[in-house]
Parts: C-alpha cells; structure tokens; sequence
C-alpha cells in the first residue's frame, strides 16, 4: 500500500470516527469497525463493538462486528502460537492454540494441532480431551452418529490416560445419558463425584440422571438412532427442571405471538422451543402444515450455514404464491409468521427476533 | 451457456457478494463466480439440498413451490432464486445489506432466464 493510498485511507478512518461520536448509531459503529477490520486492526474493531453495544446492546449488527472482530484476533494470536510452537513446543501452547481453533470451529487446524500434540507428547491427555470436545460439539450440532461416536472414544482415551481429569469424565457422562446409555452415564458421574465430594452440580446431576430410563450400553445403535430419530432421548437437567423463568417467558412469548397475529397481513405466528408449540392465527391443530415447513425449513436453513461456515441461520424468508413464511431462531427457540400481502416483513422479522431472545434470557436465567 | 456465466460474473463484482452460482434442481453447477476459499461444489450441494427440502415441506402442505428464499446467518447472507429446473444462489458477507443488491439480483435472474428460454 502505497503513501497516497494511506493517507486517504487515514482520512476516511478520521471522517468515520468523527461521524461515530456526531452521530451514534449501529451503522456508524459498525462502518468504522469494518474499516478496522479492513486495516487488520481487529482490536480496535473489538472496542469499537464494545462501544456500539454499550450504547446500543440489542444491535445484531454491532454483536457480528464484534464476533468478526474477535475471530480476526484469534486468528492473529494462532500465528502467534504457532511461530512459538516450532521455537519451543509445550503441552501448554498446543493446548491454547486447539482451544482457539476450537473455538473458530475450524476443525482441520485442530485436528492437524492434536495430532502434532499427541506424538510430541504422547503422555499428555490434553490432545484427546480437545478432540473430543470437538467431535462432541460437532455432534450436538448435527446429530451424527459417527461423530457422537467419536468424540466418546476420544473422551474415553482422554478419561483412561488421566484418570484424575474431571472435564472428560463430565463430557463423556452427559453425552452417554443424553443418547440414553443411562447405566454407562452413571460410572462416569460417580467417578467425577469421588474426585469432587463437595460439587453439589455433580449431585444434582446424579439425581437427575437417576430419574431417567436406561436405554442400554450399546452405543452404537443408541447414536444411530439418535441420528434417525434426529434428537437425544434425554434432556439435560437445566431443561427438565421446572423453573418459574421459563414460565414468565412463556407468558411474554404468548403476548409477543398476538402482537404479531395483530398485525396486518400476518395469518399465522408460531413459537416452538423443543417438543412445545404456541400458535396464534388461522392454525386448526398440531398437524397444521405450517408448524413442519417452519420445523424443516429452520433445521436445514442451520445445516446450511453450519455446513457452509457461517454461522446460525438467524432469519430466513421463504417466498411463494402462498405469501410469506418468515422464521427467527436463536439456540433452540424458533418463532415463524406466515404473511400475506402487505405485511410489514421487517417488522415481523422484528417482533420474531423479540420473542425467541426473550424466550432464551429466560432460559438463561 | 456463456451469457448465463457472464451474468453470474457480473452479479459477483455486486457490493457485498461473495459468490453467485446457477445450480440445477439435481445439485449440478450450471455457472459459477465465487470467491477464494468457496468451493462452487460445496455450495451447489448444500443449496440443493436446502432448497430440497423447503420445496418438499411445502408442496406435501399443499404450499406451492418456493420462489425465493433469504437466509440471514451470523457470519454471512444468502439468497436463493427459483429460475426453470435450477435457482440463483447468491452469497453475502454479514454486512451486505440484501434489499441494496436487489436491482442487481433481479438483473441477473431476468438475463438467466432469457438466456435459458435461448439455449
């Protein structure tokens, strides 16, 4: 980059940052933060996100910035790792160097970093441990019995070189009660429990785990029917417990639902988290056709942006000579309108987005 | 086929674009203009099979087919166009805005279509 090329390229970052202190908006922010990023300057970008969401912390916009922001610093500090790796490799720079590769979802790096970690230092379980806790988080996402499989044989390895490591015994006993290895589940929580008698999680734990029915320990056909059936058998024990929150939220959820079914041109709304639905509208029954095109349409829209990397499918909008469909998802919470002509499709998106983000703080309360 | 490849290319120099393909209903590309790191495969395959899929729910609901469908993700946007036996597929960065590029999708729906009804 030449001289003239920077000076104007300074100029216009000038004219940015005055206009975000003139005139604060999302946008403002996140013009200046793209140009940051633009620069490589990731950490400038991060504290203009951080700025914006002070000001406007409901900005979708401004939380992308941000994520952007500090993907670009990960990536920054993976080069910095892996220049210090080949100086001086340690179990302790493989480990920070696959948990940020972890945490970019770039699962290539992070295989190729375990087994470079694994065969320099064979004696270290950290490797197995972070394999594992990929594979897992890959099958959480979509489902795979090949990956659920994985992520347990890894996690058993991780378990069996440091029996005193009490993350893989943790991952391994929620992913075996889940797919419904009950009986499996219980050794390792009882494990964990006499590493840690004081944990009052791992009772909880425990006793919620005990409530549920065993499956069986043959775990490959327990993945592959959760990948059949396309959800685990058992809930964990924050989403099985009963809680006052998610009945609060259920309630704004089902004020949100008639806001939008009152507005003009919306037929049909419908809010769905796990197996529970609320509908508001022109909707007869559970076997209404709406409730399994949004369910569909929302589960492949996410297949597709994951696959693709990029993201969650936040939003999407399905048009047809039948109007509208237009779905919001945040984690598990979906919440779809069917519009007709003339709806405002901005401000349903809007009114969805409201309902699955209080829908989720009230979980996360 | 080179006027349909011309208009895909042209639709991938739109602000914000960073790849535009025409994929048969079947997941074969028919054009492609992406940029580095995307591989025109991968996106025909996961478009195919998204498209697939929203076009079955609705038409086993007695919806009709899909025309267009946006998605909007956390790190990108898409949207997808129904032409004759394959759709547009179009890719955004996440701070595209989609209703900007609208002029230029809909151009290069309207020359595809043309060059199609051609071929």
């Amino acid at each position: 980059m030449h001289l003239i090329q920077r000076m104007k390229i300074w100029k216009e970052l000038r004219r940015l940052e005055q206009r975000a202190k003139e005139q604060p908006s999302p946008s403002t922010f996140v013009d200046l933060g793209q140009v940051y990023i633009n620069l490589d300057l990731h950490d400038k970008a991060e504290r203009m996100a951080d700025d914006g969401l002070a000001l406007f912390p409901k900005s979708i916009e401004l939380r992308q910035l941000l994520d952007c922001a500090r993907r670009g610093l990960r990536h920054r500090r993976a080069q910095e790792l892996r220049a210090k790796l080949t100086r001086s490799p340690s179990p302790k720079l493989f480990r920070e160097l696959a948990t940020i590769y972890l945490d970019l979802g770039d699962s290539n790096a992070l295989h190729a970093v375990c087994q470079e970690w694994s065969l320099r230092f064979p004696e270290d379980s950290g490797s197995w441990l972070m394999l594992g806790q990929a594979r897992l988080t890959s099958f959480y996402r979509d489902l795979a019995a090949r990956e659920g499989q994985e992520a347990v044989q890894c996690l058993e390895r991780a378990a069996s070189m440091n029996p005193e490591e009490a993350q893989s015994r943790r991952l391994l006993g929620e992913v075996l009660y889940r797919i419904g290895a009950v009986h499996e589940a219980q050794k390792h929580i009882t494990a964990l429990r006499e590493l840690d008698p004081a944990d009052q999680e791992i009772e909880q734990l425990l006793s919620h785990v005990a409530t549920l029915n065993d499956g069986g320990s043959d775990l490959s056909s327990l993945f592959d029917e959760v990948e059949a059936h396309g959800s685990l058998m058992h809930p964990t024990a924050q989403a099985a417990a009963p809680a006052n929150t998610t009945e609060r939220s259920f309630t704004d959820v089902r004020t949100g639902l008639a806001r939008i079914s009152e507005l003009s041109g919306v037929s049909k709304a419908v809010f769905i988290r796990g197996s529970k639905a609320m509908v508001k509208g022109d909707i007869k029954d559970g076997r209404d056709p709406f409730l399994r095109i949004v369910r569909v349409t929302a589960k492949a829209a996410h297949r597709f942006a994951r696959r693709l990397d990029i993201g969650n499918a936040a939003k999407t909008v399905i048009e047809g000579d039948f109007g509208q469909i237009c779905i919001c998802v945040y984690g598990e919470a979906l919440a779809a309108a069917q519009c007709q002509e003339g709806a405002q499709i901005e401000q349903v998106l809007g009114e969805l987005q409201e309902i699955v983000a209080g829908a989720l703080h009230g979980v996360e309360d | 086929m080179s006027k349909i490849q011309d208009a895909v290319a042209e639709l991938r120099h739109a602000p914000g674009v960073k790849g535009a393909a025409v994929v048969t209903d079947d997941g074969l590309v028919a054009a492609s203009s992406v940029a580095t790191g995307l591989d025109p495969d991968v996106i025909s395959g996961l478009s195919s099979y998204l498209m697939m899929t929203t076009n079955r729910s609705l038409t086993e609901g007695n919806y009709g087919g899909c025309s267009k469908l946006l998605l909007n993700a956390t790190h990108g946007k898409a949207v997808f166009v129904q032409l004759e036996d394959s759709y547009l597929v179009v890719l955004f960065d996440q701070f595209a805005e989609i209703d900007q590029a609208d002029r230029e999708v809909d151009d290069a729906v309207a020359r595809i279509r043309r060059a199609s009804r051609l071929a």
